[in-house]
C-alpha cells in the first residue's frame, strides 16, 4: 500500500475531471478517451491500495479491451460522422497540453516520493507483501468462492453461446 | 480510508448523474461502468483496510470487473442491433425496448 497524499489527490482530481469530461463532451470519441483515463486511474487507485492483481485486471480489461469494444461500436454506429471536422492545429495543441500535464504529474510524483508524511492514513496497521496478497487471492477464488467462480464462468459461457446462436439465427 | 471511499462515492454519483442526464446510449453505458468502478474502489478499500487476511472485497471486485465487461459487450451488441433499425443513438428513441 502506498501512502502518498500527492499521488492520491492528483489522481483524485484527474479521475473526477476525466469522468465529467467523459459524460459531458460532445464528441463521443473524446468521451471514450476520457473514459480510458478514468479506468486507468481506477487501476492506479487499486495499485495504491495494495491490490496489484486487481490493478492489472482493471488496466487490462477496462483500459484495453473495453475501449476496443466501445470504439468498434462507435465505428459501426457513427462512422463518417466526424470526418468533415478536420483541424490541423488542434492535435498539436492537445498533444502539447497532454505533454505538459504528464510532465507535471511525473514531477509531482517524484517530489511526493521525497516528502511523505506518516499521518496520511492513520488507520493503516500492517503492511502486507505482494505474495500474501496473491496467495489470498488464489485461496479466495479457488477454495472459498469456487462455486461463485464456476457460476460466473458458466454465465459467461452461456452469454457467449447465446449471442453466437442469436447472431447465427439472424443471418439465416 | 475515508478519502478512498469519498472518491468511490464521487465516481458512483458521476455515473448515476450521467446515466440519468445523458442522452447518448454509449455514454450511458460508460456511466454505468463508472458506477461499477466506484463500487469496486469501495470494495478494494474495505478489503485493504479492514481485511488483511482473506481479501473478500478484492475477489468481489474481480468478479464485478468480469461481469461488468461482459454486460457492456452484450449491451453494446443489443444497441448495435437496435441501431440498425432506428439509425439514431439518442436513448429517447429506444423507449420501446
Amino acid at each position: 500500500m502506498i501512502n502518498n497524499p500527492v499521488i492520491f489527490y492528483t489522481a483524485s482530481v484527474l479521475i473526477i475531471i476525466f469522468a465529467l469530461l467523459s459524460l459531458f463532451a460532445k464528441n463521443v470519441i473524446c468521451s471514450l478517451l476520457s473514459a480510458i483515463g478514468v479506468f486507468l486511474l481506477g487501476a492506479l487507485f487499486f495499485y495504491i491500495l495494495g491490490s496489484e492483481y486487481n490493478a492489472i485486471i482493471q488496466a487490462a480489461i477496462y483500459g484495453l479491451a473495453v475501449p476496443v469494444i466501445i470504439g468498434v461500436s462507435i465505428m459501426f454506429t457513427q462512422g463518417g460522422k466526424y470526418e468533415r471536422t478536420k483541424s490541423y492545429v488542434m492535435p498539436y495543441i492537445t498533444a502539447m497540453c497532454a505533454g505538459i500535464f504528464v510532465l507535471a504529474f511525473v514531477y509531482l510524483v517524484m517530489m511526493s516520493l521525497v516528502m511523505t508524511p506518516d499521518t496520511f492514513n492513520i488507520m493503516e496497521n500492517s503492511q502486507i507483501s505482494v505474495f500474501d496478497n496473491l496467495s489470498a487471492f488464489a485461496h479466495g477464488i479457488f477454495v472459498n468462492y469456487v462455486w461463485a467462480f464456476e457460476l460466473v464462468s458458466l454465465l459467461l459461457t452461456i452469454i457467449i453461446a447465446g449471442l453466437s446462436m442469436f447472431n447465427g439465427r439472424r443471418n439465416v | 480510508m475515508y478519502n478512498y471511499l469519498f472518491i468511490g462515492l464521487l465516481l458512483f454519483l458521476a455515473g448515476l448523474v450521467g446515466s440519468i442526464l445523458v442522452k447518448n446510449v454509449i455514454k450511458v453505458l460508460i456511466s454505468i461502468e463508472f458506477m461499477l468502478l466506484g463500487v469496486n474502489i469501495n470494495f478494494v478499500t474495505f478489503a485493504s483496510y479492514c481485511d488483511n487476511v482473506v481479501f473478500n472485497g478484492c475477489i468481489m471486485a474481480l468478479f464485478y470487473v468480469g461481469i461488468g465487461a461482459v454486460e457492456l459487450a452484450v449491451a453494446l451488441y443489443i444497441f448495435y442491433l437496435m441501431f440498425r433499425k432506428k439509425e439514431n443513438d439518442n436513448i429517447e428513441k429506444y423507449s420501446d425496448l
